[in-house]
């Protein structure tokens, strides 16, 4: 073990990140003015707080949609290769499927399937 | 199949409890906890039938005997968790997420079977994000209060980081040498520079699993904001586990760089002991105790670690045995204690003694266990662990370990002598614990008593792990 190597691979590290900020905190013009403080919204100027509520009532289909999502990633192998597995495969699939629709009935039970 | 079967059977009670979850009606619901308890009891009674050993998927999971006591262990400390969690969950506010409580443990239970059976570096991380991100989960779970969904955050926030390093620890071994397996890592991982890089990222990333210091500070607001029986998952199940993996792997896979690494380990151990012990002193509030305490004792862990033996290897497991029924005893008073009345700081705790005897009792059994003191079971595994060092010739080690045990031996002792010595004017009144609590106090005590007595349990591991290293 070299700890001289070592040492380098820090020290280049640390050189290099530094350089970059450093570069572009001095080198490129400056110019301030008030609407660059505010976030981008297409070049509109901003109303109101950036707090706002919003729905997420989405993020519970997307993840409702992940069981099926994973369901046809596996489907496709298996199907490539179903002569060979047999029965055995079948079996397999089946408690594979046995297992994502229990999720899929828990989420309905849940009431994660209705819109509010 | 069979060489699965700890990780299948888990599997199969989970899918249960989701469907006893989706078709019992709502009344029913509190049956559940019977339920899981009964189910969880089978499971870890039949992981003790000896079965074949092996890998599977072409090397990627692998067991041998000896993972298969870490496993049963880890089974014992989550169905005394689940007993103990029985009281809380009864509350009205946590009524309607009975199962999942559950099965969130659960499948983090599952996660950490992967972890440890892991034959690839691939198999053990996923293993290691399915045991961190459901407990997670379990943090957060009385999510309408500030501390506890702070907890889960926080928890979520630091596990990300730490997989983060390791992950970049990972990517180093395979850049270097080609390929995750196990196998085919140890020969080849002889210690250039960028694996020295890549061991200590990897090294870091488990530290903070474990909370050693100086990777800990994540642990007290979490094990403090969490309900306080995920605490006790967090600082026994989730802790013994990291241990076991992180020994497995020292001591198969960085076994070339063993002499780099044991000094890593060394100062990390007292380290670890001394600051743990010196935070645990100031603390008042019972669970942020526990937590320094469980950090201390992984530097206690780490003393076996450093053997690099037989001896070591046994002693580890023994102690992590040892502590879990220590700990979780402890836990069990104080989430007792908790339920009934809300009190969590050591105050509260004087005068404790004359209302309620039978806790306190079980408190101390716990309290001396994990100071040490002969003849509980504590004191045993402490002391293996000093002679698996002593082996080595590390004394300045062994006088730093016990100098950090006398320290500890007085804040343990100040818990004791608020309950038994210290007058109240408005002592934790006298009440009845129920079934479930008394279960796993009974379990608890039964164990840190028995298990310091019979030498079976001991020489039974030793003799398994002869086949550990390979």
């Amino acid at each position: 073990m070299s700890a001289e190597s070592l040492i380098l691979f820090f020290i280049v590290g640390a050189f290099l990140v530094g350089v970059a900020v450093l570069f572009s905190s001095y080198v490129p013009p400056k110019s301030s003015n008030p609407q660059k403080f505010e976030p981008y919204e297409c070049g509109i100027p901003t109303e109101g707080l950036t707090w706002l509520q919003f729905n997420v009532g989405y993020y519970m289909f997307s993840i409702i949609y992940l069981v099926f999502d994973v369901e046809t990633i596996f489907l496709f192998p298996w199907a490539e290769v179903m002569k060979e597995t047999g029965m055995r495969g079948f079996i397999e699939i089946v408690i594979f499927f046995f297992i994502l629709g229990v999720g899929l009935l828990y989420a309905w039970k849940k009431g994660a399937l209705k819109w509010e | 199949m069979l060489i699965m079967r700890h990780e299948l059977l888990l599997v199969a009670i989970l899918v249960i409890l989701l469907l006893v979850e989706i078709f019992l009606p709502e009344k029913h619901k509190h049956r559940i906890i019977p339920l899981a308890i009964i189910l969880m009891g089978v499971v870890t009674a039949l992981g003790f039938i000896p079965g074949p050993t092996g890998s599977l998927f072409g090397g990627m999971y692998s067991t041998s005997n000896l993972v298969l006591i870490m496993k049963n262990i880890l089974n014992i400390g989550t169905l005394v968790i689940f007993i103990q969690s029985a009281e809380w969950l009864k509350k009205d506010e946590n009524r309607e997420k009975i199962s999942e409580y559950f099965i969130v443990l659960l499948s983090s239970l599952i996660g950490m079977f992967y972890m440890i059976s892991s034959g690839d570096f691939l198999m053990f991380y996923l293993g290691l994000e399915l045991a961190t991100i459901p407990v997670a989960a379990a943090a957060a779970f009385e999510r309408f209060k500030e501390k506890s969904a702070e907890a889960g955050v926080k928890l979520i926030f630091m596990s990300a980081l730490s997989s983060g390093i390791l992950l970049y620890g990972i990517s180093m071994i395979y850049g270097t040498i080609g390929t995750m397996y196990f196998q085919d890592v140890a020969p080849k991982f002889t210690g250039s520079s960028l694996q020295v890089i890549a061991f200590i990222f990897f090294f870091a990333g488990m530290a903070f699993k474990i909370s050693l210091v100086p990777f800990h500070l994540w642990a007290a607001d979490v094990y403090e904001g969490a309900p306080i029986n995920v605490t006790s998952y967090l600082s026994v199940v989730s802790k013994g586990a990291a241990v076991f993996i992180l020994m497995i792997l020292l001591y198969t896979v960085f076994t070339k760089i063993a002499l780099m690494w044991r000094d890593v380990v060394y100062i990390i151990a007292i380290l670890t002991m001394t600051v743990g012990n010196l935070f645990a002193m100031r603390q008042r509030n019972i669970k942020r105790f526990l937590a320094f305490s469980s950090i201390s004792q992984a530097g206690f862990i780490l003393l076996g670690i450093i053997g690099q033996s037989q001896l070591g290897m046994t002693t580890v497991i023994y102690f992590v045995l040892i502590y879990l029924f220590s700990n979780l005893g402890a836990f069990g008073v104080a989430t007792a204690i908790s339920n009934k009345t809300g009190k969590e700081t050591i105050d509260d705790y004087d005068g404790f003694y004359r209302t309620n005897p039978l806790l306190s009792l079980a408190m101390m059994l716990s309290l001396f266990s994990l100071a040490g003191i002969p003849p509980l079971a504590g004191f045993f595994g402490k002391f293996f662990l000093f002679t698996a060092a002593a082996k080595q010739g590390l004394f300045i080690l062994i006088v730093i370990a016990v100098l950090n045990t006398i320290i500890s031996l007085y804040y343990y002792l100040l818990v004791i002598k608020a309950m038994f010595l210290n007058k109240s004017d408005q002592p934790i009144a006298y009440f009845k614990s129920d079934f479930y609590t008394r279960l796993g106090l009974l379990i608890c005590s039964a164990g840190i008593i028995i298990i310091g007595f019979a030498s079976p349990i001991y020489e039974w591991i030793l003799q398994l792990s002869h086949g550990l290293i390979y």
